[in-house]
């Protein structure tokens, strides 16, 4: 361990734990929001060194993705699903990607998060540790609300767990008010399987629309296990209802712009899917 | 009595006794005196405080000291000793590509990021590789066509 | 292409690429203070009191009491005060400011400092204002009657929004104050300006006032004025602290506080007979904020520039400046042209649909032609090469047949194109060349027989030393490498006047050919000579009247075409700029890729005018998004390859033929946008910026 004033460098996770333990200090996992807000009594603990938080790696039914794995490292991995490389194309731009991460961008909680929406709607799992044991949650309820999630303060995001299968069809779009450099104004992802003909998986995520990326899965579920005429005749019905569940934020934005682009990119997506 | 921060910069062995959380780009300007590295926003949205960390393309304004313990740094001062800088300075040179000049150090960088990883971009992967260097002069083709010709007669450097 | 026009490295490349260069921020000082300023976090109140705390040894808080002449910045006129007079008017103001050793320790007694604000009602819509700092109008020809005898009058009204600058290098001055001088450094365009401003606050005389201009990372308009108020206030800091003193804004505060292109409402009315466009008359409302500053000559180009290009045989035009309580504007590339190019240019598009005719039609049968009228009853004394122009732009865009094919289209995509077409005016507005700058270069032949070129001039990227090099080179046929250009410092140039109006190449540059030429013929090798050459005004000009508005006010004009493509997405609303194009004369090209790069640049500050750069003030006078991640500015990403061309018209009056070319690309910007969003939504637009959420309102509405 290397003790700096205002920060610990740690080469391994049970030291990193350890520290978390035993001192007040903030998580550093790339800087690239933390350091916006720079604040000059910052106690850092550096991950960036701690091997068990750099890789990506396959088990049975999961991609395992470091928590301070970088966005570049992520895309440049043959194991990432197409849908995460997708959002991570067009994040910010090389330099920010070069140093954020995908566990800080889950950490800093913000609803316009790139990788969090697909990490949502791809029902990932997040692998969390502390000196004194682990937890694995899915990422929904990992968060509170804007900025607060449930780790605790002797806590730290391990892994985030991708299931493998079923995020080969899948639509993405990301808005921003640019084509990079561009914070999303509205994010949408959605997946969309079927086995002989019933609908076996349909998840959506909406981001940067309210205080946390919303998902819906009791209006989800009641497509799953229905056929393709089913769904079509339940179609304007599950719209109506998303119509009323989706009530966007003003932000940059005005509100009836977020909720405007969320409803077309729904129909698209159930266009594109033959419903 | 707290550690000291030790990197490579621009190829020679440094430390630094400033705090962890500081920004890489104060200390580059201010104890270093590397001041080609431009500071234009301090929130990773403009790229004129660009630099090579171990290698890839970084904003130093956004890199906290305590991160580059043991790492390599190469600033614009370090890179123009380089014949890819060269051969870099001679296109910008051929298409007026530095107007103001602010946003250039960090595009060079940029640009040298680029090529290291795709020596021969298409118009395309340049524009996507400078993506994070904000120019206000250019309207950026004289930047994009000067990476053509660098890529071209540059030849076999990256 | 003249041999002239063949592009050279620039003289700044390679200080600036390989990162040597020094800005004003890059300087090493010994013993120097960082200032840091407190500024009004309200819009408009007094000041009831100001609590200080105890201030650490060798740290310093300089206000309106330490200024030693007059406490008023001057500009045009002298309203600014250098600290706040008691009064606050803008979010931004600058009240006092803290120096010392840290920065840091300067930051903390900023935070310490409490101000007791008495607020009062700021106002923040300039249509509600009741302080008009100036106004103007001027008619031609009967317009009464051609309203009077039309078939049909139309009536619209449009707005144009602020811009930010954003040059990468925010504004930072350093001052010191030694043996009784006052010597300010820093980044700025017009060193005389701030000469002026600091030798009026200071109460000092010329000689003892010394402003030098460090390498400028861009400044597009934005270091016309404001450097003339931050040098006071370093001046000041200096005098007080006996120390120099450096304040560098940070981004946030630069966004906050510096000028930007005023915001302007415009209401056209335009007479229609048979078919034709008999008459307009325009109404225009420019935006000020809290103090005049360039304001009045702002105004003024707004006004000349109102009806375009084109020839309207009877017009009234009519414009005030007014006061409200937000940061100040100033000059920004275009200089109150761009507003009015906008109203102008849209309302051609929908007079065109009126008359049932494409926009461009009508527009190319009214384009002004050499020996016309100008609007001011002025002329057009030289060549106007809009039909060759317009042809280029077809060939180049293939604008024409595009129009048609994006009429009535459905599904997702929807494209379309827009065409405008601006003019520039060439140097100071009205007799400002003759009367108030009166430029004087010196010309000077060392014993080595190298030539230094002395002017005032600044290089702020657009290239200035290396075309001023060229001029010198040329004309004495002497090797670029024997002349010598740096940047100004007030005690060895003389006053050539600011770098602004597109008249550095024009005017100066043709000042230093003339001295040029007088000193090939009189050349001594192995001898000091100087030559010194004063402004002459062009006798062909008709005298310009402020009073009456009438007149030259400039004596040539720069002309563009310009095009560009969209496609918009209809889910999103998310827009594609699928290409633009631009078609210029700026006389003869000193350097191609100078101008070229001039072009381009300025043509993407025009097309982020016209879509992306939204900056908007909530009800406190707060600009909110006054950040890099919330003002946005084009990147590579978000722009196709440029296509800019020249056609090479000489205008005699300029060195080799050149003249104004730096300001003329930002204007065609915004109305091509906003005109391709047109034909791309099928409705009439009538403000910039054109947002996303902008087009998302006109899809929702269209789907209704």
């Amino acid at each position: 361990m290397v003790a700096f004033s205002n920060g610990y460098l740690v080469d391994n996770l049970t030291e990193a734990l350890k520290i978390r333990s035993e001192f007040e200090v903030t998580p550093y996992a790339g800087g690239t929001d933390l350091m916006v807000e720079a604040k000059d009594d910052a106690v850092y603990l550096f991950l960036n060194k701690i091997p068990e938080l750099r890789r990506i790696y396959s088990d049975d039914e999961y991609i395992r993705i470091g928590a301070a794995c970088t966005y570049t490292e992520i895309f440049e991995n043959t194991l990432t699903p197409q849908i995460l490389k997708d959002s991570i194309d067009y994040l910010a731009a090389p330099a920010i990607r070069n140093m954020g991460t995908a566990g800080g961008n889950i950490c800093n909680a913000s609803p316009k998060a790139d990788t969090a929406l697909i990490f949502y709607v791809a029902d990932a799992k997040l692998r969390i540790c502390s000196a004194s044991g682990e937890r694995i949650l899915p990422i929904e309820d990992f968060y509170v609300g804007r900025g607060k999630t449930v780790l605790q303060r002797d806590e730290l995001l391990v892994e985030i767990l991708v299931p493998k299968f079923g995020l080969e069809h899948y639509y993405y779009k990301k808005v921003g008010a640019r084509q990079a450099l561009a914070i999303s104004r509205v994010a949408f992802a959605g997946l969309f399987s079927t086995e002989n003909g019933i609908i076996t998986r349909f998840a959506m995520a909406f981001g940067s629309v309210a205080d946390t990326i919303l998902r819906f899965r009791d209006l989800e579920a009641l497509f799953v296990g229905k056929t393709m005429t089913e769904a079509k005749s339940l179609r304007d019905d599950l719209i109506a209802k998303y119509d009323q569940a989706i009530v966007p934020i003003r932000g940059r934005v005005s509100a009836d712009y977020r909720k405007s682009v969320c409803m077309n990119l729904l129909e698209d997506f159930l266009n594109q899917n033959g419903i | 009595m707290n550690d000291l921060i030790h990197f490579t910069l621009n190829g020679e062995k440094v430390t630094s006794d400033r705090s962890a959380n500081e920004r890489l780009l104060d200390v580059l300007r201010e104890d270093f005196k590397l001041t080609g590295v431009k500071c234009g926003c301090k929130e990773g949205e403009c790229g004129a405080c660009s630099v090579l960390l171990d290698g890839v393309l970084a904003n130093s304004c956004m890199v906290a000291m305590g991160s580059i313990e043991g790492s390599e740094v190469v600033t614009i001062e370090g890179y123009s000793e380089t014949k890819r800088f060269q051969a870099l300075s001679d296109a910008y040179a051929q298409t007026s590509a530095v107007q103001c000049g602010f946003c250039i150090p960090g595009m060079v960088l940029a640009c040298e990021a680029l090529l290291a990883k795709n020596p021969n971009p298409t118009d395309a992967e340049i524009r996507k590789g400078i993506s994070g260097n904000l120019c206000r002069c250019t309207g950026y083709n004289a930047i994009v066509e000067a990476v053509k010709i660098a890529a071209r007669e540059g030849k076999g450097l990256w | 292409m003249q041999s002239i026009s063949k592009s050279i490295p620039k003289r700044d490349h390679f200080p600036k690429i390989s990162g040597r260069a020094k800005y004003v921020d890059d300087l090493q000082i010994e013993g120097l203070l960082h200032g840091k300023i407190l500024r009004s976090s309200v819009a408009c109140a007094e000041i009831n009191e100001i609590l200080i705390p105890d201030l650490p040894n060798g740290y310093f808080v300089i206000d309106k009491n330490d200024v030693p002449g007059v406490n008023s910045v001057h500009v045009v006129d002298d309203d600014t005060p250098v600290f706040s007079d008691g009064t606050v008017n803008y979010v931004g103001e600058a009240i006092l400011m803290v120096a010392g050793r840290d920065l840091k320790v300067v930051n903390q007694i900023l935070k310490q400092i409490k101000v007791i604000y008495h607020e009062k009602q700021p106002v923040l819509d300039m249509m509600k204002s009741d302080t008009i700092f100036y106004q103007y109008g001027y008619t031609k020809g009967d317009w009464e009657s051609a309203f009077r005898d039309a078939d049909k009058i139309i009536e619209e009204d449009f707005q144009t929004g602020y811009q930010e600058h954003v040059y990468m290098e925010v504004q930072g001055m350093i001052g010191s104050y030694e043996n009784g001088k006052a010597i300010i450094r820093g980044t700025m365009q017009c060193p005389y300006y701030v000469h002026t401003a600091v030798k009026r606050a200071m109460g000092f005389e010329s000689d003892k006032v010394q402003v030098i201009q460090e390498e400028m990372g861009g400044a597009f308009g934005g270091k016309e004025d404001y450097p003339s108020i931050l040098g006071c206030q370093v001046a000041v800091a200096a005098y007080k602290t006996g120390k120099p003193v450096k304040v560098i804004l940070d981004r946030n505060e630069d966004i906050t506080c510096s000028p930007k292109r005023h915001p302007a409402k415009m209401h056209y009315r335009a007479a229609i007979k048979n078919g034709e466009v008999t008459g307009i008359d325009a109404d225009v409302v420019y935006d000020c904020g809290a103090f005049t500053t360039l304001s009045p000559v702002v105004l003024q180009r707004g006004l000349i520039c109102a009806t375009g290009v084109y020839d309207f045989k009877n017009l009234r035009v009519r414009g005030k400046a007014v006061k409200t309580n937000t940061v100040p504007n100033g000059a920004f590339r275009g200089f109150g042209g761009p507003q009015t190019f906008f109203s102008i240019e849209m309302f051609m598009d929908h007079l065109a649909k009126e008359i049932g005719l494409d926009s461009v039609r009508l527009k190319e049968r009214m384009v002004v032609k050499q020996g016309d009228d100008s609007a001011t009853s002025g002329k057009y004394h030289f060549h106007v090469p809009f039909p060759a122009m317009i042809e280029k732009l077809d060939q180049i865009s293939g604008f024409r047949k595009k129009r048609e094919t994006f009429r009535h289209q459905t599904g997702r995509y929807r494209s379309g194109i827009g065409i405008s077409l601006v003019y520039h005016g060439c140097g100071f507005t009205g007799s400002g060349e003759r009367d108030l700058i009166k430029g004087v270069v010196k010309v000077v032949k060392n014993t080595d027989d190298t030539v230094e070129l002395l002017t005032a001039g600044t290089d702020m990227g657009q290239g200035l030393k290396t075309v001023f090099a060229k001029i010198a080179s040329d004309t004495l046929g002497i090797p670029l490498e024997q002349v010598i250009v740096q940047n100004p410092d007030t005690d060895r140039v003389p006053n050539s006047g600011p770098t602004a109006a597109s008249r550095s190449l024009m005017v100066v540059g043709k000042l230093l050919q003339r001295a040029a030429e007088k000193l090939k013929q009189d050349w001594k090798p192995g001898e000091y000579q100087e030559v010194v050459e004063k402004y002459v005004h062009p006798d062909f000009m008709i005298p310009w009247d402020l009073s009456k508005f009438q007149g030259d006010p400039y004596p040539d004009y720069s002309w563009s075409a310009n095009a560009v493509e969209v496609k918009v997405d209809t889910l999103t609303a998310t827009t594609e700029i699928v290409g633009a194009w631009g078609v210029y004369d700026v006389g003869t090209p000193i350097d191609m890729a100078i101008i070229i790069g001039q072009m381009q640049g300025g043509f993407l500050q025009g097309i982020g005018y016209g879509s992306m750069e939204l900056l908007g003030v909530n009800e406190k006078g707060v600009i909110r998004n006054n950040s890099f991640s919330d003002y946005i500015i084009p990147t590579s990403m978000d722009v196709p390859n440029l296509v800019t061309e020249v056609v090479e018209n000489t205008y005699d009056n300029g060195p080799f033929g050149g003249k104004g070319a730096g300001e003329l690309p930002a204007v065609g910007g915004a109305p091509a946008f906003v005109e391709a969003m047109e034909n791309a939504l099928g409705v009439n637009l009538h403000h910039t910026p054109f947002s996303q959420e902008d087009a998302m309102k006109v899809l929702e509405a269209l789907k209704k």
